[in-house]
């Protein structure tokens, strides 16, 4: 019985152990924690390379969760996209020492995957598709993406820390994420 | 770019990953704001972008981060703990004031430090009720794996593979899978994997690609074990384990370690 209902959160949606957080079910969260923290968890040490810094960041977006649950609508974007984007955000902004994002962040950043990451073996399944797509960039190409995704920097930053001509890096990240979509999303 | 959409489809990665310049961005922002179908576009295209944090070597939280949301989520639930209202000043002049305060204070100091001693105990309550709740859990997800184990290793159309070692690699490995309901129990021993690199299990299918099913990184102290559910109904010819760079491949590139047919 105990094993049946634990099976069946384990297949719960997304959109379900929302339903059931806005409802203040405790053990909702904690389902939802299992699933995505080591996901987070990885972007957030990966930018900030900082266990502790990311550590509080993770603790931060999962407690927002849990206090601002009801405003996420996800009938208009994917719970795993919306945390990657916060997580990513928050890191970057700790990184560059921005002021922290507002509270308001589950209502103004719909994200759309396309992937259903509800399950360990999808996430583990989608990482070597990125690892493989960001593989097969050219090297120049990918150093630009890694330095805008991972460290949040712009066309001109990325220009001044290579050395490289703002135009050349322009052109570089356009072919690179040209490449990514059509790898990620054929 | 104000009031125009962007001429193109890369402009939303560019603008969701971040990279446009300051008056591009707010140009592009500018825009946003009263198109509904750019606005559309933006949230694809923040997915996508999204999508790279998959290129982060994997890593995972502590246990104390859990436990510590948990407690936070219980306290926060049931407030601070009361607290006291605000006391008026007394009249300057005292009176039948100044005599009741003076029954008061030591009543209400009394009754401060009661609330108080009754919110930390409360507190120490809910941080146990958080532990309990996580040993629950914890014992709970063994229960479900072990209830998962004792279904493979019962039904009749289990099979179970050894994985022998290849030429020159160590280490040793069981799999038992049913391919009725595409559960697959890993068990093996192999020296940690290099740096940068993961061990990746594959089933061998009688037709098409490998298909993988799940990563380790090895490690000395303690044997890999893993329970994953694989799609139904896959016919398997063979198990296999190769290394691969870390956080595995879509389909294997690396050397194979391990591999056992299914007889």
């Amino acid at each position: 019985m105990v094993t049946a209902e634990k099976r069946a959160e384990l297949k719960a949606t997304d959109a379900s152990l929302i339903d059931r957080i806005v409802q203040r079910d405790e053990s909702a969260l904690a389902a939802l924690y299992d699933r995505y923290a080591g996901m987070l968890s990885s972007v957030l040490n990966r930018i900030l390379r900082d266990t502790q810094a990311a550590e509080e960041i993770l603790q931060d977006i999962f407690y927002q969760l849990w206090r601002n649950a009801a405003q996420f609508d996800a009938s208009r974007g994917s719970l795993s996209g919306w945390l990657l984007v916060i997580a990513r955000n928050r890191a970057i902004s700790r990184l560059r020492r921005h002021n922290p994002a507002s509270g308001d962040e589950l209502g103004e950043n719909t994200v759309v995957v396309a992937s259903n990451l509800e399950s360990s073996i999808a996430q583990q399944q989608l990482m070597a598709k990125v690892k493989s797509a960001l593989d097969n960039l050219p090297k120049e190409q990918r150093a630009a993406i890694e330095l805008a995704y991972f460290e949040g920097l712009t066309h001109s930053e990325i220009a001044q820390r290579t050395g490289d001509p703002l135009g050349t890096v322009k052109t570089r990240l356009r072919s690179a994420v040209e490449t990514l979509k059509r790898d990620l999303h054929p | 770019m104000s009031g125009e959409h962007p001429t193109r489809a890369e402009d939303f990665d560019l603008y969701a990953l971040g990279a446009l310049d300051d008056a591009e961005r707010k140009a592009f922002e500018s825009h946003l704001a009263s198109c509904a179908d750019c606005a559309e576009k933006v949230a694809a295209a923040r997915g996508r972008m999204a999508m790279l944090a998959f290129a982060a070597p994997p890593t995972q939280p502590s246990p104390g981060v859990k436990e510590s949301l948990m407690r936070q989520v219980i306290a926060s639930a049931q407030g601070p703990g009361g607290s006291l209202a605000p006391v008026k000043p007394v009249p300057a002049d005292g009176g039948v004031f100044a005599r009741w305060w003076a029954v008061l204070l030591p009543a209400a100091t009394a009754f401060a430090l009661a609330t108080v001693l009754l919110w930390l105990h409360n507190e120490q309550l809910n941080r146990q009720l958080a532990d309990l709740r996580n040993t629950i859990q914890q014992q709970q997800k063994q229960l479900d794996e072990a209830h998962s184990m004792a279904e493979l290793l019962s039904s009749k159309d289990t099979v179970m593979v050894s994985l022998a070692p290849q030429k020159g690699a160590t280490g040793s490995a069981r799999v038992l899978y049913n391919s009725r309901n595409g559960m697959m129990m890993y068990d093996g021993v192999t020296p940690p994997a290099p740096m940068d690199k993961s061990y990746q299990v594959w089933l061998v299918p009688m037709k098409g690609a490998p298909i993988a099913a799940g990563w380790f990184t090895g490690r000395p102290d303690k044997p890999a074990h893993m329970m994953m559910k694989l799609p139904e109904g896959i016919v398997a010819k063979a198990f296999a384990v190769t290394l691969e760079p870390a956080g595995g491949m879509p389909q294997p590139t690396g050397p194979m370690v391990l591999v056992g047919p299914i007889s």
